[in-house]
């Protein structure tokens, strides 16, 4: 079936089967492999994209029931060479250890920000209680999460402060 | 391929959905699809069949929300429980909702399941199913013929949790007196399977109960009310001393299928603090 999706603001037409799962799709067919594939049954987070800004996991998504949807992954984040604030973030709290789930982690970590900017441990705990971390760096994680929102509240501030001179 | 070959039926509205849902041999209803493709992948691993048609009803925007109308609440049966855990609407005793979607499995699961999905995927240890019996809900099906059936929540899972139409809604009736307390336990730490749920709901008027609920999950059957145990808090009034009371008045056979004493224990402990937080 022919299938159009919104990916990283990008359109795509593709020839997709129904049976496809967005991750399949975005990895084996767009070469977007920043979103990971782990367990394949829900359990882990690594291959969670955000859609309509909110988190969900690509390997139960049928990638041809997600047209008209906004789909985000990692790639979509950084502009040109400038990082995402929650990527940023992430690299300047050492959060980072082997590394395989931190696309996932990014990826809950940047829907709870949009909407959340300064959340609260639980809050934090709660968003990412998906993404699993086999190294169990936690606590960086959750300071970069915090990090992250701080300066991203900041640059709104500043942005607005720019628009109302 | 993680899927088997299936075909994707994009319905346009929830009529053609019922159609559909009529029509089509060899299918299932896609809802959040956190268990369908989920159990789906795993069938295939091991090498079984799996339905070859797949109605989807993720665009259907009448099938989406959450509102409140003539002291009803009304949840649709494509409402994300994310959705439903940040609804305004959830006040009173309806709260005790909130607490239950809180506790469903992991974030992103929480924005992709649905209500709907909960109640109708006819696995024996999803939470939704005691406390919509507790909380006397009902279920509204739509036919081919576009006629509305309205099947209780309690009896739905006496009858094995068979959806014939297509399910769309949930209504709750609300009412000031009520009072509700919720408890849950998973299997382990590390594995999110609910073991149990129990859901206490009451009318309590002065210190009197009245209309009380009782919504149990064993995990093994389907979720059912402990009617012998309602018959006892509907006599008494409330107390310090209720909750171990009322664990002399359990129908046992619901707590000990297949159980472990440590289970039946878990069972007791769990009644009695939410016998006890409804007398606080």
């Amino acid at each position: 079936m022919s299938v159009n999706l919104t990916i990283n603001k990008k359109q795509y037409s593709l020839e997709l089967k129904g049976n496809e799962t967005l991750l399949e799709v975005l990895r084996d067919k767009l070469s977007m492999t920043g979103t990971k594939t782990a367990c394949q049954e829900t359990e882990c987070g690594t291959c969670t994209v955000m859609i309509n800004g909110k988190a969900v996991l690509s390997c139960i998504t049928l990638a041809a029931n997600v047209q008209g949807d906004e789909i985000t992954t990692i790639e979509g984040l950084a502009q040109g060479d400038v990082l995402h604030p929650v990527q940023q973030a992430y690299v300047d709290c050492g959060s980072v250890q082997c590394g395989f789930c931190i696309p996932g982690m990014i990826m809950s970590s940047v829907a709870l920000l949009e909407k959340k900017p300064e959340p609260t441990q639980e809050e934090i705990e709660y968003a990412l209680d998906g993404n699993i971390c086999r190294c169990a760096g936690y606590p960086k994680i959750f300071q970069a999460v915090r990090e992250a929102g701080k300066k991203m509240k900041n640059s709104v501030i500043a942005s607005e402060a720019k628009q109302s001179l | 391929m993680l899927l088997n070959p299936l075909t994707l039926h994009l319905p346009k509205s929830s009529l053609e959905a019922a159609k559909l849902y009529k029509e089509l041999e060899d299918s299932k209803v896609l809802a959040g699809g956190t268990f369908l493709l989920n159990s789906m992948k795993l069938l295939k691993t091991k090498g079984t069949k799996t339905a070859r048609n797949i109605l989807s009803l993720g665009h259907l925007e009448d099938l989406k929300g959450v509102s409140f109308q003539n002291d009803t609440l009304t949840i649709k049966t494509m409402t994300r429980i994310n959705e439903l855990f940040e609804s305004p609407l959830l006040n009173g005793h309806l709260r005790i909702l909130h607490t239950v979607c809180r506790n469903i499995s992991t974030n992103p699961i929480r924005n992709m399941a649905t209500v709907g999905g909960n109640l109708t995927c006819r696995y024996t240890w999803t939470e939704m199913g005691a406390v919509m019996i507790a909380l006397d809900a009902n279920m509204h099906f739509l036919g081919p013929d576009g006629k509305e059936d309205i099947v209780t929540a309690e009896n739905f899972f006496k009858n094995g949790a068979r959806c014939e139409k297509l399910f769309t809604h949930v209504t709750i009736k609300v009412n000031s007196h009520a009072r509700c307390s919720y408890r849950r336990v998973r299997k382990t730490l590390h594995v999110d399977i609910p073991m149990l749920a129990v859901c206490v709901k009451t009318d309590l008027i002065g210190k009197q109960w009245y209309n009380s609920r009782v919504g149990i999950n064993n995990g093994v059957a389907f979720a059912q009310r402990d009617h012998l145990l309602e018959e006892f808090l509907n006599k008494s009034f409330s107390s310090a001393d209720l909750g171990k009371e009322a664990l002399e008045h359990l129908t046992t056979a619901i707590y000990d299928t297949r159980s472990s004493d440590y289970k039946q224990h878990i069972f007791r402990v769990s009644l009695k603090s939410a016998i006890e937080e409804i007398c606080q």
